[in-house]
């Protein structure tokens, strides 16, 4: 069974006793300044698949796929290590990513991070010291435009309206939402 | 666009006992600059590392920076001795060509740290991503025979100013490749304008 959706501080939750706590930057932010806790990805979960989820998340373990959290936070934890295009509101990277970054709102680079993808976001940081191979956006119209688009794009098809006949069960990639699974 | 500009003590590929040097005064980086202050909208590939000054620098303007991280890739690409290979293993360690050409290239040091025939296939991949137009920026160890033995970190200060970081204590001899060279391994650039900077390297402007 998935761990995400357990809940727990960042602070406490799925980190090895020998790693330095976690400071108060490196926590997840919830969008709209509230203060909440977040979805944890610990280091022993591996994801292939589709995260979704409405509130922030902290991958401190493995994902391949694409993370969409339109309006929450997701930080990749140093354990962390994702494959992945990524769409969130903002978005803070201690570990490593593979993949696009779609920052709404801002993307961060720490100095621990190793990145290889494109960051589109109106406001984007990096620490001396990360790794980082790719693009950056920086004019705040086009990174906009780029981050409505992909948001658009990613987003899930809408339920077809009328009844539809049951299809069979495909053992596909698992859509995962986040605090779904307990 | 915001960007917090943090300064650490070293880059991404800081080697023990790296030092950074004081900052040079650089013309063609400022005629560089004003270019970009002109206005529009501006794609620039910068064959360096990622750091937080130039990207600090460079959100001022409305503009893609394409980050190639060179110095990783260096040593496979001096490596290789078949031509088609070369010119594989270059166009893996760039970005893909988009719809949107590049229009400033920012080599800062590396051009000496490729071999001629690496040089020559590296910088025929760049010139296929650029403009016609193009301005690409550079500088050459050449006054002194000895250069350090890896790549070294250069970021703007200001406008004019650009500081050496990562500076690796060993050193290696110099290619001190001549305008000649250089325009034979890179016929598609003319030299727009070079000057001989104080720490005796040259600075080079060239024109795509």
């Amino acid at each position: 069974m998935f761990e995400i959706g357990k809940k727990g501080t960042p602070e406490t939750s799925s980190r090895p006793e020998s790693s330095p706590a976690r400071t108060e930057s490196s926590a997840p932010r919830s969008s709209g300044g509230m203060s909440r806790e977040a979805a944890v990805i610990g280091p022993s979960i591996h994801i292939d698949g589709d995260v979704r989820g409405e509130e922030d998340l902290l991958i401190d373990g493995e994902v391949s796929g694409t993370v969409q959290l339109k309006n929450n936070s997701l930080t990749v934890g140093p354990n962390g290590k994702v494959r992945a295009d990524v769409y969130a509101h903002s978005i803070y990277v201690d570990g490593h990513l593979e993949g696009d970054l779609y920052g709404s709102e801002r993307v961060n680079i720490r100095k621990s991070a190793t990145v290889r993808g494109n960051i589109t976001s109106p406001r984007v940081s990096l620490e001396d010291g990360a790794k980082f191979k790719g693009s950056i956006e920086m004019d705040p119209q086009a990174a906009q435009n780029v981050v409505s688009r992909a948001v658009a794009k990613s987003a899930p098809a809408p339920v077809a309206a009328k009844p539809i006949a049951p299809q069979p069960v495909k053992s596909e990639a698992p859509a995962v939402k986040t605090g779904l699974v307990s | 666009m915001a960007v917090d500009a943090r300064r650490a003590s070293g880059g991404p590929h800081a080697a023990p006992g790296a030092i950074a040097l004081e900052p040079l005064n650089a013309p063609l980086f400022h005629t560089l600059m004003q270019r970009l202050a002109a206005g529009g909208r501006w794609v620039v590939l910068d064959l360096g590392a990622a750091h937080s000054a130039t990207i600090g620098s460079f959100s001022r303007f409305r503009c893609r920076l394409d980050i190639v991280d060179l110095a990783t890739g260096l040593d496979a690409l001096n490596g290789e001795v078949d031509a088609r290979r070369i010119r594989q293993h270059a166009e893996s360690l760039l970005p893909q060509r988009r719809s949107e050409s590049t229009d400033i290239v920012l080599c800062w040091d590396l051009i000496n740290y490729m071999n001629q025939p690496a040089l020559a296939a590296f910088m025929e991949c760049v010139a296929l991503r650029c403009k016609r137009g193009a301005l690409a920026h550079g500088l050459v160890y050449y006054s002194a025979r000895e250069m350090p033995e890896r790549p070294s970190t250069f970021v703007p200060v200001d406008d004019q100013h650009i500081a050496q970081h990562d500076v690796v204590p060993r050193a290696r001899p110099a290619p001190r490749y001549t305008p000649e060279d250089l325009a034979r391994c890179m016929p598609r650039y003319g030299v727009e304008r070079g000057r001989l900077l104080r720490n005796g390297m040259q600075e080079f402007l060239f024109r795509l």
